[in-house]
């Protein structure tokens, strides 16, 4: 494929030929041949058929690797990216993002499946915790959803949590939206995104740098979080504790020149730990989506702000709802409007059931209002 | 050579006069039991010969048959002993027959021919009255509970000698007295005064003991699940004096009366590792109430629900249902009554800290979902009111000015039960949560507002059958409180602020 070829990090003609596609294709299987160690190793060698051969002579890589990659026959790992319906994407080929070769250790080859990868600069990565909270599951969504809105490409890594809302967000808008996985391409990790991701292969991009059949093994993730960074033009950091994957995520994004944005908590909740500290280190502080948009310099977007929803609220709620910032308790709410509890309960009750309060844990928190 | 005297065996909680026949014949010494004597009573063989000799009476060393009788009853508990004695002595000529004859005997020997305190008086005692009989001989330390049993004379023995002295007419009993029953409920050792903040959790538990709701309280470790749930039995209305004697009578049966009527309401607390027997009562061969039994006309409470065996919870249904527990075995079986008001707590994940905003919960959302199967199931559904508790933090707790005394709510309760009995006086029904559900949804007249309420919250919580049930009774008696005949739309979003669906879905607040 001279002619779709552009200029990459790999050595010209790396990948070009048929037995160098399918070299390609069995060294991505290798568990100990990080993409790292195949750059150097292709800087030596030029070709992927001879940096497969050298690995099977046992000039480079691990012995587990030397024997996996005696017995690994590209012909049937070709069949297992047919069958899922991925297409083998090279570090030389048009479709590979060009924003991935600003990275130290870019991958040599993606697995996609779906719509074509988003073109650069036309991607925002959101990640955060997996154990969430419902505020923050809430505003992942409406960052998805803000985004896809405006037709920028919404990327993260399909994990329960922060992950996931912000995927549902975009579609939910009929956006665009890219997940990066951290195993094999045709493997359906985590067990419970499973109709997600099924979802996104659909009506988004699945993305990976792992061949069909790769299992999720810890280390990967961080790796994928590399990918998750170099394909958004931005990262937004929702919720994470202290030590969350997020943080890696962030340093990619820094070390790569991207804005990483950061929605802060409150200061002893430990689930925003991790935006606290980013902030801290020069992140942007964002309250929402429309603060984001505003600093990405989408805030006209296409459809512009959605429409205030119609809601029939009472006085009484309506000052009630004025008196819920935060979390709060019922009895706050109370002693605020000279009610009693009882008097209280009724109203805050009608505001949950028109989706405007929620009550965690005893509490009462704000909703915000979709359209 | 003949003997007859009257004693009572308890089955359950209720005393049967057992006629005692002794018969002093010729052969080796020896005595022999007849008459269906269970385990404790076989036990008295060996224990009466030094009781009698101890107390400087004479044994007669010849053949001696006991036999109790209705034969088909199985005899039980340790209050046969006095009877036993007093058929041999009777047989044997050592005590005059005129007394005998017009008292029952109550009362466990010592090997010094002391009475030693004997769980069941009081039920034994009742038996004695309605069989009759013009009065009863009871240990002294049991004498105050018999004495409750009006109408009836109560000779309150020391001992063995005391008790043949009385029949001898040697001896004669200081009269035993009742203790006084206070107009006004004596305190309980705690009160809500004592509690900050958990308003809401004190709201509801006031429409709890209005309404006789069963509560499930949900909130992390340091919430206050205990500290609230120990005081609904403070504001619980003041007991009867029938429903004083029951809860009596069952701690009398169980061993554990002080002395005289209990006049509070009692509040049990078992341990998660309580067995089904220890729960709803039972044992091998003496029957004893259960937790649920000595909770009657109280609270029991259930910490960490999650970590009750599944089968001990499970059989909590019959008691929730029938206000009593049965009890069988193969020697027939035995009714104990258990009405009582459940309040359960636990923790909204195995962590504990699911929600609490300043701990991070850190569990897998599979545990979790496993963890709340294990809450939600058929006891759910007999609990109306189900709250999550805080965690306050030390500013919020100060904060909070101090809440009313249990008197003041106990007041306010009290009120609301008696306008459900004028309403429901022909029902004969204690309170809302007892109503039948088709009869609450009948009965139920409301507002418009609160019809409309009504309408959008089938839609917009989901609200179940069952959901709806609950929301209408619990509407009903927060309406009581109030004062209203009319459920209004206030009541009805209040009551259905107590749902939580417990279930796959999560400790979603739904029908």
């Amino acid at each position: 494929m001279p002619d779709d070829a552009r200029p990459t990090k790999w050595p010209a003609g790396f990948a070009e030929g048929r037995e160098d596609r399918s070299a390609l294709l069995v060294l991505s299987c290798l568990r100990g041949l990080t993409p790292r160690k195949l750059l150097e190793m292709a800087a030596r060698e030029r070709s992927a058929a001879a940096c497969l051969a050298a690995v099977r002579g046992g000039r480079a890589g691990s012995d587990a690797d030397r024997e996996f990659a005696g017995e690994l026959d590209p012909a049937r790992i070709e069949a297992a990216l047919s069958a899922c319906g991925a297409r083998f994407v090279p570090a030389d080929s048009q479709e590979y993002p060009a924003t991935l070769d600003e990275l130290a250790d870019p991958p040599a080859a993606l697995f996609v499946l779906g719509r074509a990868l988003p073109v650069p600069g036309a991607a925002v990565a959101v990640v955060g915790s997996r154990s969430c909270t419902d505020f923050g599951r809430d505003l992942a969504r409406d960052i998805g959803e803000g985004l896809a809105t405006r037709g920028v490409c919404v990327v993260s890594g399909a994990a329960r949590g922060i992950d996931a809302a912000a995927h549902e967000g975009a579609l939910a808008a009929g956006g665009h939206t890219a997940a990066v996985l951290g195993c094999g391409i045709d493997q359906a990790y985590p067990p419970g995104s499973r109709a997600l991701l099924a979802r996104i292969a659909r009506e988004g991009t699945v993305v990976s740098e792992y061949a069909p059949g790769v299992p999720a093994e810890p280390f990967r993730f961080p790796a994928r979080n590399r990918i998750i960074a170099g394909l958004g033009r931005a990262l937004v950091v929702v919720e994470g504790a202290k030590g969350s994957g997020s943080l890696i995520s962030a340093e990619h994004s820094l070390d790569l020149g991207r804005e990483v944005f950061a929605v802060p908590g409150a200061v002893h909740n430990p689930l925003a730990d991790a935006p606290h500290a980013l902030i801290r280190e020069g992140a942007t502080l964002i309250r929402g989506v429309s603060d984001l948009l505003a600093d990405l310099g989408r805030s006209g977007g296409r459809d512009g702000e959605p429409p205030p929803v119609r809601l029939d609220v009472t006085l009484a709620e309506q000052a009630a709802l004025d008196r819920i910032t935060g979390s709060v308790l019922p009895e706050k709410v109370a002693r605020e409007m000279g009610l009693s509890v009882p008097q209280v309960i009724p109203l805050l009750m009608g505001l949950e059931m028109k989706g405007l309060v929620r009550s965690v844990g005893g509490r009462f928190e704000p909703r915000s209002r979709r359209g | 050579m003949y003997g007859r005297v009257v004693g009572i065996s308890l089955v359950g909680v209720r005393g049967h006069p057992v006629v005692v026949e002794a018969h002093v014949g010729r052969g080796l010494p020896s005595l022999t039991l007849t008459g269906l004597p269970g385990a404790p009573v076989q036990d008295a063989r060996d224990r009466i010969r030094p009781a009698v000799e101890s107390a400087g009476l004479e044994w007669p060393l010849r053949r001696i048959v006991v036999n109790l009788s209705p034969g088909n009853v199985r005899k039980d508990g340790p209050g046969l002993d006095l009877p036993i004695a007093m058929s041999v002595l009777a047989a044997s000529a050592q005590v005059p027959g005129d007394r005998l004859a017009r008292f029952g005997f109550v009362g466990e020997l010592s090997l010094r021919g002391s009475l030693t305190a004997t769980p069941g008086v009081l039920s034994a005692a009742i038996a004695a009255g309605r069989a009759g009989l013009d009065g009863v001989v009871v240990p002294a330390a049991n004498a105050p509970e018999a004495a409750l049993v009006e109408g009836l004379r109560v000779v309150a023995a020391p001992s063995l000698a005391d008790a043949v002295g009385f029949l001898r007419g040697t001896w004669t009993p200081e009269s035993a007295v009742a203790p006084e029953t206070p107009a006004a409920p004596v305190g309980h050792d705690v009160d809500f005064a004592e509690i900050r903040g958990q308003a809401q959790a004190r709201r509801a538990l006031e429409v709890a003991a209005a309404g006789g709701h069963n509560v499930l309280l949900v909130g992390s470790p340091g919430a206050g699940k205990t500290m609230l749930a120990r005081r609904l039995a403070t504001i619980l209305p003041a007991l009867s004096r029938e429903e004083a004697l029951e809860v009596t009578q069952l701690h009398s049966v169980a061993g554990l009366l002080g002395d005289g009527l209990v006049r509070e309401r009692p509040f049990r607390s078992p341990h998660h590792s309580v067995s089904t027997a220890g729960l709803l009562g039972g044992g091998s061969s003496y029957l004893r109430p259960g937790e649920v039994s000595l909770a009657h006309h109280g609270v029991l409470f259930l910490d960490e629900l999650t970590e009750f065996r599944r089968d001990a919870v499970e059989a909590l249904r019959q008691p929730l249902e029938d206000g009593r527990v049965v009890v069988t075995r193969a020697t027939g079986s035995v009714d104990f009554p258990a009405r009582f008001t459940l309040v359960a707590a636990a923790n909204p994940c195995p962590c504990g800290y699911e929600g609490d905003p300043r701990r991070h919960c850190r569990c897998l959302p599979h545990r979790v979902q496993l963890y709340r199967q294990k809450l939600s199931g058929p006891l759910l559904d007999r609990i109306d009111i189900r709250l999550t508790v805080p965690r306050l933090s030390k500013q919020e707790l100060l904060g909070e000015s101090l809440s009313e005394p249990s008197a003041a709510i106990r007041d306010r309760v009290e009120e609301a039960r008696a306008r459900h009995r004028h309403r429901y006086a022909a029902l004969g029904s204690p309170c809302n949560a007892q109503l039948p559900g088709p009869l609450a949804r009948r009965e139920a007249r409301m507002s418009q507002g609160a019809e409309d309420l009504l309408a959008q919250a089938v839609d917009s919580l989901a609200l179940t059958g069952r959901g709806f049930d609950r929301a209408m009774k619990v509407a009903r008696t927060i309406a009581d409180l109030a004062g209203s005949e009319e459920i209004s739309a206030e009541h009805l979003g209040e009551a259905l602020s107590y749902r939580m669906s417990v279930g796959e879905g999560g400790l979603a607040r739904a029908g």
